[in-house]
């Protein structure tokens, strides 16, 4: 599913060359949920990043679902992932000013994969399988964070993605929230989703099948 | 509706203060516009189409005098399709114990048979009756006497006759009589007979058959008619061919409405830097979602499409709130052209294609006005746009610019912060600038092309050192005059002029003067001045030097006066301006010199009517008849009234560019202060109370308005010279005598403080209601 070979990122920084990667190697089965574990500055939002092609690495290739991703242009990439990559960010990111249902729909509307008609059934759908489907028509700021958090993993799966990329999605809930929502990631990967979650919590390994430990820049453990 | 055009009307709506702020500052800029471009398809359609409906003559005709037989004759002519005889008489008119006002008397055979150049009854009788005179309806006021007064007429004869008004018409061709000065009077044969004078007519307009809008067609007509008067034995004085199908006053409309459409255009696009400022604004505040929609597959195009579609909401709002107002304005602007050009609206009917050019600029200006913003703010990349943290992140400090205004004040004050603040958005600041400074600029330049056309006119009128101008009816003997003139009392100085025309490729008026006149001071911008001993020398104005490319300094010519040619030797150029093309030439070198029609007269501080009727009554003893008279303060008044229009036209432009500059303050103070409600919060939980941060908010917009007059006073010089010659040329083809009004510049002084204050306000307000932990809160 995910072929990672000798990526590595450097940025430019005031203070000089700062490498975020350093020749990362790494595989990813399909199906298989991976926890991307090491502390803040380690490097996971960039690993992340390189999945989603949202950053590009300075060196090495990301393969993706058979996509060798880092050679596509900005607009292929922003369609390449709509079709294959739901993303979860750590502060949920919904937009303000689209309902729950419609922030589902948003991904939808952008890649016009799922007919028009089926769209709002369908997210509403998916609302109801990460429990927040009574809030459908609520706007972000009247849901609590554990909430958002269910509507953003319900975005993530709007096109039924083979791979769901989450930048600690449980950073900022509560424990018994974050428990719960770690359950919702568990039982994609069972239902076949590909799921990598960067999280600094050394308390997944009851969900993940795989821990990839990162320091540095560079993967101690795979 | 798909989720993306939700976005962007919730957006909107999220934002709505600031987006009907916009939208109104929009409304502004298109209603303005669409203000002057609906007057200009109805006043330029309303003035040719009232002016046509009269019939207007295609060429007049001054004849020794006109007979029936003579019209047949013309009319045999199948070019000729009409031909009617007229007369026009210089005379002076006075009603109850006002003074004698200068008076043109139209005489007309027949009323109920005018064919050409009609005249259109208004009130009163029609036609007058013997004894009866009409007058024009906006010469009233020249007149100051009103239907079924009594007025005292006089022709150059001399002879006073008592006439009473019967009634007003409208004389659509006609200039302005308020504007001229001028009385317009009609009456008919008999009663030009009372006035002592021959019952004959001189005066033939003329209507070609076909291709009446064709000058030269008209001219090639002309000079058949005059070959037929020619054999007939009669003989032609002077043709006038005016410009066929146009209103005497279409250009000067046209010019006035292309200006005013110009400045349309450009509050327009001054409303456009609003929208650059929001949607610049919108885009920095939205740059995480952006990146959020492109991570979740959104490409850049169809994030785009969202902020294009807002601004396309913001176009079609503002021209649904422009359209009526800008037909309310321009329905205010058609009357009162109207009013000034002395012409009747007979339909407000704006044509479909204004509302078209209306609504496609009105809805593209925002969107090309958004074009950079969404172009740059899609096009972050999205791992920088998902790190984005708004304007608290920025470094301000990095740039020497930045690090010299942390020198200005030296100790922090709530000045020294504002101004500091007042920096952090550069490319808001230089929109917001340049939108107030626009304002003082039109503002400044009004008040500068005012006292520029003023001192213009004080120096063309301190060439004339004289008070007092009297035209006689036919040349007299100077000694007679001088006679006259001595035995009336108030006379400083007086000279006789002999004024007639002349022809080179064009007609103009010459002016045979004493070559060591007192009382004319000629402004010589070329060669020399008359001098005592010239024979043949000629001085032209600025006017005839422009118009007669053979007339050079040093060049001679042949002139056609009086009938017989004359060779004269051209030695200076003088400038007058605004004045029509003339020439000086000595009197000696007429050929009756001790012949003069004009007189010229310096009055002690004595009051100008009683000389004038003193005057009057002493010529007459010597047996001269004036036929009208003026006073140069008269001269004065005409002008300035000529010059209302530009002073209004600045002052209205300046309000409305100042208002749409402070609407666009209001948005970037908004806009600033939305953006920095953590740093607000900060300062809160500081200690700040809610009155300094109110003050802090009020004092950047008073920097902001101070920087923007700083900016308008230093580009008031060139830009309000430009301005003023420019319009100056376009009206009269003349220069202006640039003169700086300091006393503007504290006027928009204040102005700006007091529009930046008032714009800042309610931002102001606003945010010092906000609560520290809200303001704490925003991310």
């Amino acid at each position: 599913m995910i072929t990672l070979n000798q990526v590595t990122k450097t940025y430019e920084t005031p203070a000089g060359k700062f490498a975020a990667l350093k020749h990362i190697d790494l595989e990813v089965r399909p199906g298989e949920f991976v926890g991307v574990v090491g502390k803040s500055g380690s490097g996971k939002s960039t690993l992340l990043n390189m999945l989603a092609g949202i950053d590009r690495p300075s060196s090495g290739s990301v393969a993706v679902a058979g996509t060798e991703i880092q050679d596509l242009s900005e607009n292929k990439l922003a369609v390449w992932r709509g079709r294959n990559v739901g993303f979860v960010f750590q502060f949920f990111q919904l937009l303000p000013t689209l309902t729950a249902a419609e922030n589902v729909m948003l991904p939808m509307d952008f890649s016009g994969t799922i007919p028009l008609r089926e769209r709002r059934k369908r997210a509403v759908a998916l609302l109801e399988r990460v429990a927040v489907g009574a809030h459908a028509d609520k706007l972000p700021a009247t849901l609590s964070g554990g909430e958002q958090q269910r509507v953003a993993i319900a975005r993530a799966l709007a096109n039924n993605p083979p791979l769901v990329l989450a930048d600690e999605p449980t950073g900022n809930l509560d424990s018994t929230t974050a428990k719960a929502i770690l359950d919702l990631f568990r039982e994609m990967a069972n239902q076949g989703t590909t799921v990598v979650i960067a999280t600094h919590e050394a308390d997944i390994a009851r969900v993940i099948d795989r821990r990839v430990e990162i320091s540095d820049g560079a993967i101690l453990r795979k | 509706m798909n989720t993306l055009w939700r976005k962007a009307i919730r957006d909107f709506w999220h934002e709505r203060a600031r987006t009907a702020l916009v939208v109104l500052a929009i409304a502004l800029g298109i209603s303005a516009f669409a203000a002057v471009l609906s007057s200009y398809a109805i006043l330029t359609r309303e003035l040719d189409r009232g002016y046509l409906a009269t019939n207007p003559a295609s060429a007049v005709l001054r004849v020794d005098s006109i007979d029936d037989d003579l019209v047949k004759a013309i009319l045999q002519n199948p070019e000729v399709s009409d031909a009617e005889p007229r007369r026009s008489i210089s005379g002076q008119i006075k009603a109850g114990p006002v003074q004698w006002r200068n008076l043109i008397l139209f005489v007309v055979n027949d009323y109920g048979n005018i064919r050409v150049s009609k005249l259109v009854p208004e009130q009163g009788a029609w036609p007058p009756a013997a004894g009866e005179i009409l007058i024009e309806r906006d010469a009233f006021q020249v007149a100051q006497a009103k239907i079924g007064d009594a007025v005292l007429v006089k022709t150059a004869n001399g002879v006073e006759q008592p006439l009473v008004i019967s009634g007003s018409v409208h004389d659509v061709g006609q200039a302005q009589a308020r504007m001229e000065n001028i009385v317009y009077g009609y009456i008919n044969l008999a009663t030009l007979v009372q006035l002592g004078e021959n019952p004959t007519l001189d005066q033939l307009n003329i209507l070609v058959a076909q291709n009446r809008f064709d000058e030269a067609h008209i001219k090639r007509v002309v000079a058949d008619v005059e070959t037929v008067i020619a054999s007939r034995g009669h003989h032609v004085r002077r043709i006038d061919v005016p410009r066929p199908g146009k209103h005497p006053h279409s250009d000067l409309t046209g010019i006035l409405l292309l200006a005013m459409s110009s400045f349309g255009l450009f509050v327009l696009v001054l409303s456009g830097i609003l929208v650059i400022n929001l949607l610049t604004a919108m885009m920095a505040s939205q740059v995480r979602q952006i990146g959020v929609m492109k991570a979740i597959g959104g490409t850049r195009g169809q994030i785009a499409r969202i902020y294009f579609g807002q601004a396309l909401f913001l176009g079609i709002a503002a021209v649904i709130v422009s359209v009526p107002l800008g037909i309310i304005g321009s329905r205010a602007l058609c009357r009162y052209m109207a009013m000034f050009l002395n012409f009747d609206i007979n339909s407000f009917a704006v044509p479909v294609w204004v509302y078209l050019l209306v609504a496609v600029i009105g809805i593209a200006a925002p969107l090309l006005a958004a074009a950079l913003p969404v172009l740059r703010g899609t096009a972050v990349p999205v791992r920088v746009a998902l790190s984005d943290f708004g304007l608290s992140q920025t470094t301000f400090g990095a740039s020497a610019f930045d690090r010299a205004l942390t020198r200005i004040g030296g100790t922090f004050s709530l000045i020294v912060f504002a101004i500091r603040n007042s920096f952090r958005r550069r490319v808001r600041l230089v929109l917001t600038l340049l939108t107030l400074a626009a304002g003082g600029l039109f503002f400044l330049s009004a008040l500068n092309v005012r006292a520029s056309l003023i001192n213009t006119l004080d120096r063309m009128f301190a060439a004339r050192k004289f008070d007092l101008s009297v035209f006689l009816a036919n040349p007299n003997e100077l000694e007679k005059i001088e006679r006259a003139i001595g035995n009336t009392p108030g006379v400083v100085r007086a000279e006789g002029w002999f004024v007639t025309d002349a022809s080179l490729v064009s007609r103009f008026t010459v002016v045979a003067l004493p070559a060591d006149t007192q009382l004319l001071d000629l402004e010589i911008i070329e060669g020399r001045n008359l001098a005592p001993g010239d024979t043949d020398a000629i001085v032209i104005n600025n006017a005839l030097a422009g118009r007669e490319a053979k007339m050079r300094v040093g060049q001679t010519v042949v002139l056609r006066m009086a009938d017989a040619e004359s060779t004269w030797h051209v030695v200076g150029v003088a400038r007058e301006a605004f004045s029509p093309a003339l020439a000086y030439i000595p009197l000696n070198s007429v050929q009756q010199p001790r012949m003069v029609n004009s007189l010229r007269l310096s009055l002690a501080n004595a009051d100008s009517d009683v000389v004038k009727t003193d005057l009057d009554r002493n010529l007459e003893h010597e047996g001269v008849r004036a036929r009208g008279s003026a006073t140069t303060a008269e001269s004065r008044f005409a002008f300035d009234q000529h010059m209302l229009m530009i002073y209004v036209f600045l002052i209205v432009m300046s309000a409305i560019i100042g208002g749409v500059g402070g609407l666009g303050l209001m948005t970037t103070m908004s806009l600033n202060v939305f953006e920095r409600r953590r740093e607000m919060g900060v300062m809160r939980a500081l200690g700040a109370t809610p009155r300094i941060v109110w003050l802090l908010i009020v004092a950047e917009g008073i920097v902001i308005g101070v920087l923007s007059w700083a900016i308008a006073g230093l580009l008031a010089w060139p830009i309000s010279k430009a301005i003023g010659d420019l319009l100056v040329r376009m009206l009269f083809r003349a220069g202006l005598d640039f003169t700086f009004e300091p006393l503007g510049l504290v006027i928009w002084l204040l102005v700006s403080i007091g529009l930046s204050a008032l714009a800042s306000f309610l931002p102001a307000w606003r945010a010092s209601r906000v609560t520290v932990r809200e303001a704490l809160a925003y991310e």
